[in-house]
């Protein structure tokens, strides 16, 4: 790093420069606290209290014995993952944005390179709760018939396909997280506070077609027969279109102090 | 030479601003140049649009060629620090240094070390409870480590203390002597910065209204000194810029002087002083610049 003459115009052609948005990813790394660190802290704090929680009502009942069999498999806590990273994503995103021009980043290098470092956080955190999966059938529900990795629609479901699921959940509450900030990079709280609007007038406008339509049929015949394979597929298109939304809103924006 | 910045008509307006109004520059090769001008003049908007940051909503800026927007090869050859940049949360010193070799292939990390010891950066601070001055300080080890082909520096020293501002300016000078290349800074503290100043763009309300070389500038015009009387008489008749007396003595700064003039005003017992840039800049934009107080 002690190269000091200057570089030739003839070698500045704006050819892509892969290691350039591997370094935008790197970026995200520089601190690894938010996006590495402090979730696994989180997920093992939640998985903690869920384990006192069966502890206490197991202690209350005079024993496992005394429980049905699938009075542990309804569970939420692993979802809150799910929360925490579109948080995190959202953070990155409207942190690392400025910051990443400042450093010279054309918004096409750093949108790629955060992209590229987001389906990595899926993959990891995907794989992560797919190891608590596969821990806790091993110990029979941590010895109390307890699902907290793999809980009720994957209770029963294969471990491939469970690991598949989580790395898909991510992808979706992440990128869904990127959109959403790249709105905010773009038009600031104004921006997010119009689009809160148009969500909630889409979503009730949605109810009352479907209450005026009795769509109830139709959705539940879907629901009932998309497999949970079908669902990810659907998740991973979704999440596509959040990536791309999110490129066409970065394009444009400017980084305001 | 090589055109490293090349503007025509650039132009940037926000909703009733015009931040920045038809400018027309070009610098070439390499050297330091000054962009001074009032606080909201437009200074760090003609920057943004250099560097790309900011899209144009008429005219061009080319750099090294090309237009900067979205272009990578431009970009990596360029470095623009600004006092409003903004750090990642929980981002420390440490962090932002790191990541400096990641993004400016000629960065110096020996150098960056050096630098953040004379300016005193606390490196293992957050950078959210850094000082201005401090945050000020780690911008400054960017822009001089970074050796970008070019370098924006804007308000590079805002809250920094005289002692910091005048390592600021040697090491600038000491590292551009090295390694010649193209950097622009932004300024109020204009007599401060002048000794160093090749070229000086003045801007005022987005319009760019003095573009010049420092020394062809500072020739324009001539402060002299010496009794009242003889002063007086040699001024009179001509444009006066600045008046100034104590007792029988007076100074009066005076343009358009011919070297046959000069020699005469010599001749006549008045000694002959260069004009301060500032004083200058002032008089011909037709109100004051800011003067910062040093903090």
């Amino acid at each position: 790093m002690t190269a000091a003459t200057l570089s030739t115009p003839a070698d500045a052609a704006a050819t892509p420069r892969p290691h350039r948005m591997f370094n935008a990813a790197r970026l995200h790394t520089a601190n690894p606290w938010t996006t590495l660190l402090l979730p696994w802290i989180i997920y093992a704090a939640i998985f903690a209290l869920t384990y006192v929680i069966w502890q206490i009502v197991i202690t209350n009942v005079g024993g496992v014995e005394n429980l049905p069999p699938d009075a542990f498999r309804y569970n939420g806590g692993a979802y809150w993952a799910l929360v925490y990273m579109l948080i995190a994503a959202v953070q990155a995103m409207n942190l690392t944005f400025r910051f990443a021009l400042g450093m010279s980043l054309t918004r096409r290098e750093y949108y790629l390179g955060t992209a590229g470092y987001f389906v990595f956080l899926a993959l990891v955190y995907g794989t992560g709760m797919t190891l608590g999966a596969v821990v806790e059938r091993a110990t029979d529900g941590w010895g109390v018939g307890g699902a907290f990795f793999a809980a009720q629609l994957l209770y029963e479901v294969p471990i491939g396909q469970v690991w598949i699921l989580w790395i898909v959940q991510f992808l979706v509450f992440i990128f869904l997280g990127a959109a959403v900030a790249t709105i905010y990079v773009r038009w600031g709280s104004t921006g997010i506070t119009v689009f809160f609007i148009g969500l909630a007038a889409l979503v009730v406008g949605a109810l009352y077609l479907h209450a005026k339509y009795d769509a109830s049929q139709p959705i539940q015949g879907w629901f009932a027969t998309t497999s949970l394979m079908e669902f990810a597929a659907w998740g991973v298109v979704f999440a596509a279109v959040c990536g791309v939304a999110g490129y066409l809103l970065l394009r444009r924006a400017t980084p305001r102090a | 030479m090589t055109t490293i910045i090349e503007t025509t008509g650039l132009t940037k307006r926000y909703r009733g601003v015009t931040a920045v109004n038809d400018v027309s520059v070009a610098l070439s090769g390499p050297g330091i140049h000054g962009l001074l001008g009032r606080n909201g003049a437009g200074k760090t908007t003609l920057m943004q649009l250099i560097s790309g940051q900011e899209f144009a909503t008429s005219g061009e800026v080319r750099v090294f060629g090309e237009s900067p927007v979205e272009n990578a090869g431009v970009l990596r050859r360029t470095c623009f620090i600004k006092e409003s940049q903004v750090y990642p949360d929980g981002f420390k010193g440490k962090h932002v240094l790191k990541t400096g070799p990641w993004f400016f292939e000629h960065w110096n990390e020996e150098l960056a070390q050096q630098l953040v010891a004379d300016f005193r950066v606390p490196v293992n601070r957050v950078i959210k409870k850094m000082s201005r001055g401090q945050r000020s300080a780690l911008g400054a080890v960017i822009g001089i480590a970074s050796r970008a082909e070019l370098t924006l520096l804007d308000e590079p020293y805002a809250g920094l203390d005289a002692v910091a501002r005048r390592l600021f300016y040697d090491h600038l000078l000491a590292d551009y002597t090295e390694h010649p290349r193209t950097i622009l800074l932004s300024t109020h503290l204009i007599d401060e910065a002048a000794a160093l100043l090749e070229r000086v763009l003045v801007i005022d309300a987005g319009a760019i209204v003095i573009d010049e070389d420092a020394d062809t500038l500072r020739g324009t015009a001539t402060t002299l000194a010496g009794r009242a009387t003889d002063v007086d008489a040699f001024a009179s008749g001509r444009e006066v810029l600045d008046r100034s007396r104590l007792g029988g003595l007076a100074t009066v700064t005076v343009t358009g002087l011919t070297d046959a003039d000069l020699a005469a005003a010599a001749a006549a017992g008045l000694e002959l002083s260069p004009v301060s840039l500032q004083q200058l800049i002032v008089r011909r934009t037709g109100a004051p610049i800011e003067i910062e107080e040093a903090s």
